[in-house]
């Protein structure tokens, strides 16, 4: 297939999936891996398009000219004939076949050889129903531990370490790459690299369990300064609380089940059974992309996770509306 | 219809045959098929789940005894004796003979079952110790099953031989239940190698 | 029409032993007689309309799904519901609907179109029926009770192990899936057993129907494919009611294990339901195009092959699991050579209708739709068999839209085909053609219109098994147009069965062969008689009454007065030896019963396990002890003596 076609079929695919407001789409690709896949998509579209056309006409043709004869055809001519035109169908079909076996294996293997250094490793745990993420470093006291939001720089790859702690899972950010199963038991790595800053999404995308639906992350990617400076941010222990109110904050945090479950780097809470949450008020989203983290949002989830997410490992929180307010104000001020 | 007919004349035909000519032959065939692969399955398991390990068997679980099994696994072989002597007799349709051999086999037949207990005691693990266990335990119990349908068809065509109460068409049953049990006999050899010899050699 | 003395006295003699015939093989009065018929169309009928009504229960499910999908977060399902909806969607239509009604379908056909008088092993025929009965009632009493499966119709561990799933629900789908094996796995052997040892004289294998052949290939993929599965659903049972660790990783066991174990049947078994569609097809177009079929022998091997490589492509299910690339490469290679003999059969198909002179009937506009809808998904089909494409659409509605364009289009449709086509021969009336227009037009339509936005849907973004989407993903607009076309798909569902009501009430009658078809269930009445030939045939030709000459050879010499069957040989089909069936009895219904205590039960306590076997050999006791049923109602007072 010409190059000009495959530019075809991108345009047409990238026309049909316009006006979808995430980035959430296997032929809009931000980066080498998932280019080489939705160049192979293009292709086969296309390819099969082709065939499609193709077949089905024949098929009419052969149905409206059966229809007009006056008696069946037979004979040996006919025979002859019929013989000549299946064996080329299956001749063709084989070319077809086998083109699309080539460009398949050079896409497998361009894939697999996609090799520069590592910018970053990340670890990736999925767990029912969020995604655990531990930036890897040499040096302990420079591991990062946050949740459902991946910062990476632009144009560098990152090796994504994926395992799962409970049921299988599967990591899925389309625009950057394929999806790669997390299966207990083994791990898996895959290589990303995002070549456009932007937030891309990815999602679950096997199925997990009740809340299989919402379990999304995010991809953030960043111009490397930027997130040099995002990852110095993060790796500092939450900041104190800021006043009185968010002092009182902080101790219904740590006096209520919120501390059972989750850690605030710098406090006594240093639990991993939830998300880390020492920056929360840094990330666009609360729930594992459920819903924006706004002050809104984020007092619905506390007081009743389950009416949002039914199924979540998180339970009701029952707090006077001070204490709810106080509690808000501390997690808001977690950057 | 106009013209007389020409007709093929069927009334000469045998209505008791042996063999690849008598269709219940074919449905035992078809059950040992599946019966068969099963088998093949459940050990390709095992093997699966071999690869999971450092040591086969894992941990400070003890290798399989071989004492009892290889015991166990001759005589199983040798009630393919007692059974080809039911195939002989009943192609000569010996009532009382295929009787009589019918019931040496199942009588051998309900000693190997039995000590199939101890043949899973012999494993030295429980089922629910480890996957090793597990599995091991499968592949015995899976065999185990099918011994005790092969007691029930030889016990039961063994009862109306003796009875008296068998017709010409139970000589062939008696003839197919013998190939059965040479299966079970010979597909056994395999499944003892894998459990009681294999983890002393992989 | 002058008629000759002989032919009078012929027709007397014919008169006579269609009596005693009647006496012999009819079926026995009243609820007894239902129970215990071993009569091979009794038992297919219900085995079908059984499946056909789990077609109708998948597919309210389905709607329900639809219609939660139809706008973002939607209120109607809850996750627990929605997971229980698409569990039970997946688990019915495979195997409750799928697997069955195509052996079900084979186990009415094949005896009639090789010109026998029943299947092989009659009442393991019954009991068939009775334990994948056992089976489906069990699943559906569960979901009635908020114990249906919720971890998908493929179960994957650990999701479906002890510690993520307690409670029963997985142990019901395991048991029923154990039931339907069963009851596949005794189908297969039997129509095996009759396809080579029941043919009519004269029908070598070289003129055996494309449909037969078709049956042959599936029943042999059963024989390899079920037995993979029976063994995993029991595992799984035992890993969560005894506490082995075959799936555990804690303890050595491993998740990837059941996935090998469930896709080497589960994808041979979209080809247990496709292949015998393909056999549909290859009777129906020669009849509708008014010739003999093109490329015979191509159409035969087509079918071997795609049986032989159905085993070769369980792994393109795992490709985001992370394989090592060789193995990915091969299971590529291998999925994308079986569009070879599928190709074949297409181009046969195509080249049969052009030169044949087609009549636009209800079965062949069925087939002409599977035709376009089955070039469609095995289109996507080699898109997703390429590991890189399959990484992104693995998972996503892009493999919801290609599965249903190839069950639906390659499965449904031939069936439907299959039923318009062969209606008048079980019931004697013809079905309405205006209706079935309007069902085959409402349903085309409403295929593209369901799946055909799944494709963009995929590559979206949009995973499968969501109960729910946030509205700025923009996938509103397109899930509205699927749940329009689920719609009118059931609208079709619905014409469909007012045809069928209207005819069974009505309908036109047929006469033996409404259509000049050429295989042997035309050359009989319609329905056909309990013993279905008055005197078995001797087949002449590939096309055998197309071919049969003027004075219609018949095979003498058989009993009347027992039910007796001819056995010939398997490659020339020479008469062998006559063979006694089995008459009508209990012991298949009491056999199934204990069956199913045993499974049953063991969803409660292993007990069960010793329970059920003890309950089971009374019944296959009783099962030897009844071969000429002596019991039953006093009908063979009236039988000569």
């Amino acid at each position: 297939m010409s190059a000009r076609a495959r530019r075809a079929a991108g345009l047409a695919a990238a026309v049909l999936l316009a006006g979808c407001g995430t980035n959430l789409s296997a032929v809009d690709p931000a980066g080498p891996q998932a280019a080489r896949i939705a160049g192979l998509a293009g292709f086969l579209t296309v390819a099969g398009s082709a065939v499609f056309l193709v077949v089905v006409g024949f098929l009419l043709y052969a149905v409206w000219r059966g229809h007009r004869r006056a008696e069946s055809a037979g004979g040996p001519e006919v025979e002859r004939r019929m013989a000549l035109w299946v064996g080329g169908g299956l001749a063709a079909t084989v070319a077809v076949l086998a083109a699309v076996l080539l460009h398949n294996l050079a896409t497998g293997r361009a894939l697999a050889a996609f090799a520069e250094p590592d910018a970053l490793v990340v670890r990736v745990t999925g767990q029912q129903w969020w995604w655990e993420v531990e930036y890897q470093d040499p040096s302990p006291h420079r591991r990062l531990l946050t949740a459902n939001e991946i910062h990476v720089p632009v144009g560098r790859r990152v090796r994504v370490e994926v395992e799962s702690s409970d049921v299988i899972h599967s990591f899925w950010v389309p625009n950057l790459h394929g999806k790669l199963d997390l299966i207990p038991g083994y791990s898996g790595v895959t290589y990303l690299r995002a070549d456009r800053p932007g937030v891309y999404h990815g999602r679950c995308a096997e199925y997990c369990g009740l809340q299989h639906a919402r379990m999304d992350l995010r991809v953030v990617a960043e111009p490397p300064e930027r997130f040099a400076a995002w990852y110095e941010a993060q790796l500092r222990a939450a900041p104190p609380p800021a006043d009185s109110l968010q002092q009182k904050g902080q101790q219904v945090f740590l006096t209520r089940k919120c501390a059972m479950c989750h850690t605030i780097r710098g406090t006594p809470a240093q639990s991993r059974i939830g998300p880390d949450l020492t920056h929360l008020a840094s990330r666009g989203t609360i729930a594992s992309g459920t819903l924006p983290n706004t002050r809104g949002h984020l007092a619905g989830w506390v007081v009743d996770p389950q009416r949002i997410k039914p199924g979540a490992r998180m339970p009701p929180n029952q707090l006077a509306s001070d204490e709810l307010h106080a509690l808000l104000d501390y997690l808001q001020s977690l950057k | 219809m106009s013209a007389p007919r020409t007709t093929v004349d069927v009334s000469r035909l045998p209505t008791v045959t042996f063999g690849h000519r008598n269709l219940l032959w074919w449905g035992t065939l078809g059950f040992m098929v599946i019966e068969g692969f099963t088998l093949v399955l459940m050990t390709a398991s095992y093997f699966y789940l071999r690869l999971n390990e450092y040591a086969w068997p894992p941990g400070r679980t003890p290798d399989p005894d071989l004492l009892l099994p290889t015991v166990n696994t001759v005589l199983l072989l040798l009630v393919i004796v007692p059974m080809h002597a039911v195939k002989k007799a009943a192609e000569r349709h010996d009532r009382l003979a295929v009787g009589r051999w019918l019931a040496v086999a199942t009588a051998m037949t309900l000693v190997v079952t039995a000590l199939r207990w101890w043949d899973l005691l012999a494993l030295n693990a429980r089922w629910d110790a480890h996957a090793y266990a597990s599995a091991a335990w499968g592949v015995v119990v899976l065999h185990a099953t099918l011994l005790l349908v092969d007691l029930f068809e030889s016990g039961t065509l063994a009862a109306l031989f003796l009875s008296g109460k068998a017709k010409q068409k139970h000589y062939p049953d008696a003839a197919d239940a013998a190939d059965y049990q040479y299966f079970l006999s010979l597909a056994w050899v395999p499944l003892y190698f894998v459990v009681y010899w294999g983890p002393r050699l992989l | 029409m002058a008629s000759t003395g002989a032919e009078v006295r012929e027709g007397l003699l014919d008169a006579e032993a269609r009596a005693e015939m009647e006496r012999t093989w009819r079926p026995r009065p009243g609820l007894y007689g239902w129970l215990a018929s071993t009569d091979h169309k009794s038992v297919a009928k219900r085995y079908v309309a059984t499946a056909f009504l789990f077609f109708i229960l998948g597919g309210l499910e389905a709607l329900l799904m639809r219609v939660q999908l139809a706008r973002p977060e939607n209120g109607l399902l809850d996750p627990d519901q929605y997971a229980q909806l698409f569990s039970m969607h997946g688990t019915t239509m495979m195997f409750l609907f799928g697997v069955p009604i195509q052996l079900a379908a084979a186990i009415y056909l094949v005896p009639l179109m090789v010109g026998t008088r029943n299947i092989s092993f009659p009442r393991l025929n019954a009991f068939g029926y009775w334990t994948y009965l056992v089976g489906g009632l069990l699943l559906y009493s569960g979901f009635a009770l908020n114990t249906g499966p919720d971890a998908g119709w493929f179960n994957y561990v650990p999701l479906a192990g002890p510690e993520y799933s307690p409670g029963k629900r997985i142990d019901v789908w395991a048991q029923t899936v154990t039931f339907t094996e069963i009851a596949a796995l005794v189908a297969a052997v039997e129509l095996i057993v009759t396809i080579l040892k029941q043919r009519a004289p004269g029908m070598s294998l070289n003129r055996v129907p494309l449909y037969v052949w078709s049956i042959l290939v599936t029943s042999f993929v059963v024989l390899f494919a079920m037995p993979s599965v029976a063994l995993a659903s029991l595992m799984l049972a035992f890993d969560r009611l005894v506490g082995t660790h075959y799936f555990n990783p804690a303890e050595g066991g491993d998740a990837l294990l059941w996935q090998h174990l469930f896709w080497f049947f589960g994808h041979p078994e979209v080809y247990i339901m496709f292949l015998p569609a393909t056999g549909f097809v290859s009777e129906i177009i020669p009849v509708f195009a008014r010739r003999r079929i093109f490329g015979h022998t191509a159409l035969v091997l087509a079918l071997v092959a795609t049986g032989f490589l159905s085993f070769g492509l369980w792994v393109h299910h795992m490709f985001t699991t992370g394989l090592p690339q060789l193995g990915q490469s091969f299971f590529t290679a291998a999925s994308v050579m079986i569009a070879i003999p599928n190709g074949v059969q297409v181009f046969c198909w195509i080249a049969t209708l052009w030169a044949g002179r087609p009549r636009f009937d209800t079965p062949l506009l069925f087939v002409l739709g599977f035709l376009v809808l089955f070039v469609m998904g095995g289109i996507t089909g080699v898109m997703v068999a390429s590991v890189p494409f399959d990484q992104q659409a693995h998972d996503t509605h892009f493999v919801v839209a290609h599965l249903h364009y190839v069950q639906i289009g390659a499965f449904v449709f031939p069936l439907f085909a299959a039923i318009y086509f062969w209606f008048p021969k079980v019931t004697g009336r013809m079905l309405s053609e205006t209706l079935g227009k309007w069902n085959f037009w409402l349903f085309f339509a409403g295929v593209n219109l369901t799946f055909f936005p799944l494709h963009f849907l995929g590559l979206m973004g949009m995973t499968r098994r969501v109960y729910t989407y946030l509205p700025e993903t923009g996938w509103g607009p397109l899930n509205l147009l699927a749940t329009v076309g689920a719609f009118t798909i059931a609208a079709s569902v619905a014409v469909f069965l007012a045809n069928v009501y209207r005819s069974l009430r009505s309908g036109r009658a047929a006469g033996d062969d409404p259509w000049g078809a050429h295989t042997l269930e035309w050359g009989t009445s319609s329905p056909p008689p309990s013993y279905n030939f008055l005197h078995v045939p001797v087949v002449q030709g590939l096309y055998a009454l197309w071919e049969r000459t003027p004075d219609r050879p018949v095979v003498t010499g058989m009993q009347t007065r027992r039910r007796e069957v001819l056995l010939t040989t398997v490659l020339d089909a020479t008469p062998d030896a006559r063979y006694e069936h089995p008459g009508p009895g209990l012991a298949p219904l009491y056999t199934a019963l204990g069956l199913g205590v045993t499974f049953i039960g063991a969803i409660f306590t292993p007990w069960a396990f010793v329970a059920g076997p003890v309950l089971m050999f009374g019944a296959l006791l009783h099962w030897f002890a009844t071969e000429e049923e002596k019991e039953g109602p006093p009908t063979h007072a009236e039988e000569p003596a």
